[in-house]
């Protein structure tokens, strides 16, 4: 029999007093995946993340790990980096990953045998022995991820583990997730910042107002956005006249005066794509001073999505901060 | 239980290894010492005093010497039946080296003058006497009217009474001596008369076997029980007035480093929450047992000198808190005590962000804390009275009470009625106190949310939190 996935939530809600943190929930996390947990603050990520670990209740539906109600025996296999985190001051990096791998089961000389090794590979070594008070955030940080990943765990949870982190660290996060995912490990990481979800993820869940907006691939996201390209041409060329007979629409966008091109931009039909556009362009002999595909970003699948900009990050942090 | 125990091993070590517990250790210690050694400071650092007296027939002067005298014989014969040492060199119990020294600190020196105007230059120190310790101000004059025969006490200092009460003492001696002679009365009558009074034999009414192996006679076997029995109760007291700080202050420190989450996707709750504890039991359990370590060596060593009136005092004390009438009873009233009490802290600081916080609900704690400190001053009266009774069924006062009415053997349903109170009252406060700690840990919920929840307890009141 195939074993499950590592995490489903069923129909989840969540209330705080009469405000829904996480409304009517489900989604399935497949083995193997790198898979991003998204939506601005206050979307309801780190309540539906601690309802999947038991650590809160949810006030209907249900959480599954491995196949099972969050049980001890499940949350064995699973590691997680909360987004409120932090440390005891006077244990050392070394004792605390080593605390941690043995309350998740590993005995004790294998625990301290693979904080050493943690600390090694990650440049922690002539740390190992410093109290944590003594760390700098960013070292503190990396002792907290480790700690998660010490048991070796078959799932990793991490909520919002790039907050905090530098430019250098946040790519050194990257690279030790991979690599965590080179080794088998589903990692499921919730985020506000799209662009790490981008480079990472092999699929998304959005949410936004405590409600899944999406579930599925990247390219999946990406299909939900209308494609679009930049082209500049001669001011004297008309170009909405020119491939009036197409399929593609045509917008006057700006004017660049410096260099004398006019900027259109083109809505490309579902089947038709840059390339497409631009050839089209070229057998219409348009006088062309410039082309640019348009990227497709995760923010404008989100914006797209909801209807919503920056507006539910800041609505929803306000909410989040009175009710706490 | 083996993450339970990784807890307690975990909070134990970090308590123990902080500086506050090693000064914690060696305070008991270092007070008994300061309370031997300060008490006998305290006399020999307070002033020797000159007195006079101006009689014209000495009569009160060679009285109130020989009162001195014989206080200070009497002070050290008690001392020497206490430790059985022969000769009192060296300081032995505070108290009597403090009242040893004091007796001799006052010296009687020839008046000066013969009046008080005579001899407040003397008094107010502008003129100094010569005596046996040098060059003084003179501390008190007593001065006998020749006509009236009434006495006055004058001093610079009126917080120094040692040297009135003898004065008292001696007076009242002084003259119902003078009485009983004015009358052909010999005053060695009234010790005679003391003498004659009938002894009070003092007896327990024991089974015919006990009797017949023991006797009916009280000793301090009898007696020793109830000592025991206090001492537990204070002891208890002790362990949770201590213990609450430390489990407050210590889930303060968790709550302010963000830890909660992580701890809980690898450990339950309630296996949270007992490895916390325990740990702090433990910590409390072993300090106590360093100073009963410390202080059974000192006796262990001290033994050998003790006459075997006083040995056999201290086998018959250690033996009854070894009877297992005690001992059972005991130990479930120290569990589920600390257990009641531990919770309630564990739960408040879960709700604090601060120890500044913490300190605003610590004042209630120790009004609760005090209540049955006012419960074991009844039971040291009487441990059967119908107060003490009536407290002993306050769940909060039980583990308290029960302890100190043990030796007076209430029913044994009483007992047992008692013990399942506190097994109820500690499920009922660890149910409470695991979800108001859930509440604080998980929910970041802080002490007006806990009051809103607990307020929707009561029927009108609507609870304002959902978990």
């Amino acid at each position: 029999m195939p074993e499950t996935g590592p995490l489903s939530l069923i129909n989840v809600s969540k209330y705080f007093g009469n405000f829904a943190a996480v409304s009517e929930l489900s989604f399935d996390i497949s083995a193997g995946q790198i898979i991003g947990f998204l939506g601005p603050n206050g979307a309801g990520k780190s309540t539906s993340l601690r309802i999947a670990l038991g650590i809160m209740t949810p006030d209907s539906g249900q959480a599954e790990l491995f196949g099972t109600a969050p049980s001890q025996k499940a949350l064995k296999r699973v590691g997680f980096l909360p987004e409120e985190r932090g440390l005891y001051k006077k244990m050392t990096p070394r004792t605390t990953i080593a605390y941690f791998a043995r309350l998740k089961g590993l005995p004790r000389r294998i625990a301290y045998q693979r904080a050493d090794e943690l600390l090694e590979t990650s440049g922690l070594g002539p740390f190992a022995t410093t109290k944590n008070s003594k760390l700098s955030k960013g070292m503190s940080q990396k002792v907290q991820i480790l700690s998660t990943l010490a048991h070796k765990p078959d799932f990793l949870i991490l909520d919002e583990p790039f907050s905090g982190l530098d430019p250098v660290n946040q790519q050194v996060l990257e690279d030790m997730i991979r690599a965590e995912n080179a080794r088998g490990v589903t990692i499921l990481f919730s985020t506000h910042v799209m662009e790490h979800a981008e480079r990472l993820c092999d699929s998304i869940i959005m949410m936004a107002g405590g409600r899944k907006v999406f579930d599925g691939s990247l390219e999946a996201a990406y299909d939900t956005l209308e494609k679009r390209a930049r082209i500049g041409v001669n001011p004297v060329c008309d170009l909405a006249e020119v491939l009036k007979e197409t399929a593609f629409q045509i917008q006057k966008e700006s004017f660049d005066a410096d260099n004398d091109i006019q900027w259109w931009q083109a809505k490309l039909p579902g089947t038709q794509n840059a390339q497409d556009l631009l050839r089209t362009a070229i057998d219409k002999q348009v006088p062309i001073a410039g082309f640019m595909p348009g990227e497709d970003r995760l923010r404008d699948v989100f914006v797209n999505l909801t209807g919503q900009s920056n507006l539910p990050i800041e609505a929803a942090a306000n909410l989040e901060s009175a009710l706490s | 239980m083996r993450n339970t125990y990784l807890v307690f091993l975990r909070d134990y070590l970090g308590y123990v290894q902080a500086w506050g517990f090693w000064l914690g250790l060696l305070s008991m210690p270092l007070l008994i010492l300061f309370g031997a050694f300060v008490g006998g400071l305290a006399a020999s650092s307070s002033p020797v005093r000159y007195y006079t007296i101006v009689e014209d027939t000495p009569l009160y002067g060679p009285a109130l010497q020989a009162e001195f005298k014989q206080s200070s014989e009497e002070m050290r014969e008690a001392l020497q039946t206490m430790t059985g040492i022969e000769a009192l060199e060296g300081g032995t119990t505070a108290a009597a080296e403090t009242a040893l020294a004091s007796l001799a600190r006052f010296i009687q020196i020839p008046a000066p003058a013969n009046t008080l105007e005579e001899l407040r230059p003397w008094l107010l120190g502008d003129r100094l006497i010569s005596g046996p310790d040098g060059e003084k101000s003179l501390f008190a004059a007593i001065i006998v009217d020749p006509e009236t025969g009434d006495l006055q006490y004058w001093s610079v200092d009126a917080t120094v009474s040692g040297l009135l009460d003898s004065l008292n003492r001696t007076v009242e001696d002084t003259t119902r001596a003078q009485f009983l002679r004015a009358r052909n009365i010999d005053p060695g009558i009234l010790e005679q008369a003391d003498q004659t009074a009938p002894d009070i034999m003092e007896r327990l009414v024991r089974s015919d076997k006990e009797a017949a192996n023991i006797g009916a006679e009280i000793t301090l076997a009898d007696r020793a029980p109830r000592y025991i029995a206090i001492g537990l109760s204070y002891m208890l007291w002790f362990i949770i007035f201590s213990a609450g700080q430390y489990l407050l202050m210590g889930t303060i420190e968790e709550r302010g480093n963000k830890i909660f989450d992580s701890l809980l996707t690898a450990i339950r709750l309630p296996q949270l929450l007992a490895g916390k504890l325990m740990a702090v039991l433990a910590v409390t359990v072993t300090m106590f047992s360093a100073w009963f370590l410390v202080g059974g060596a000192f006796l262990a060593l001290g033994v050998s000198q003790m006459p075997d009136e006083t040995r056999q005092s201290i086998q018959q004390i250690v033996s009854a808190g070894l009877d297992i009438s005690i001992v059972v009873p005991t130990l479930i009233s120290f569990i589920l005590g600390y257990l009641i009490y531990g919770v309630i802290f564990l739960a408040l600081g879960s709700l604090c962000d601060t120890i500044q916080e913490a300190q605003t609900l610590l004042s209630p704690m120790l009004i609760l804390l005090m209540l049955p400190m006012v419960g074991i001053i009844f039971a040291l009266e009487d441990p059967n009275s119908s107060i003490v009774a009536g407290a002993s069924w306050i769940p909060l006062f039980t583990p308290f009470l029960l302890i100190l009415r043990i030796p007076a053997e209430p029913p044994v349903w009483e007992i047992f009625a008692q013990i399942t109170l506190m097994l109820v009252t500690a499920a009922t406060i660890l149910w409470l106190a695991t979800k108001v700690y859930r509440a604080g840990a998980v929910h970041g919920a802080g002490v007006n949310d806990a009051v809103k929840w607990l307020k929707g307890f009561f029927p009108g009141k609507k609870s304002a939190a959902k978990n």
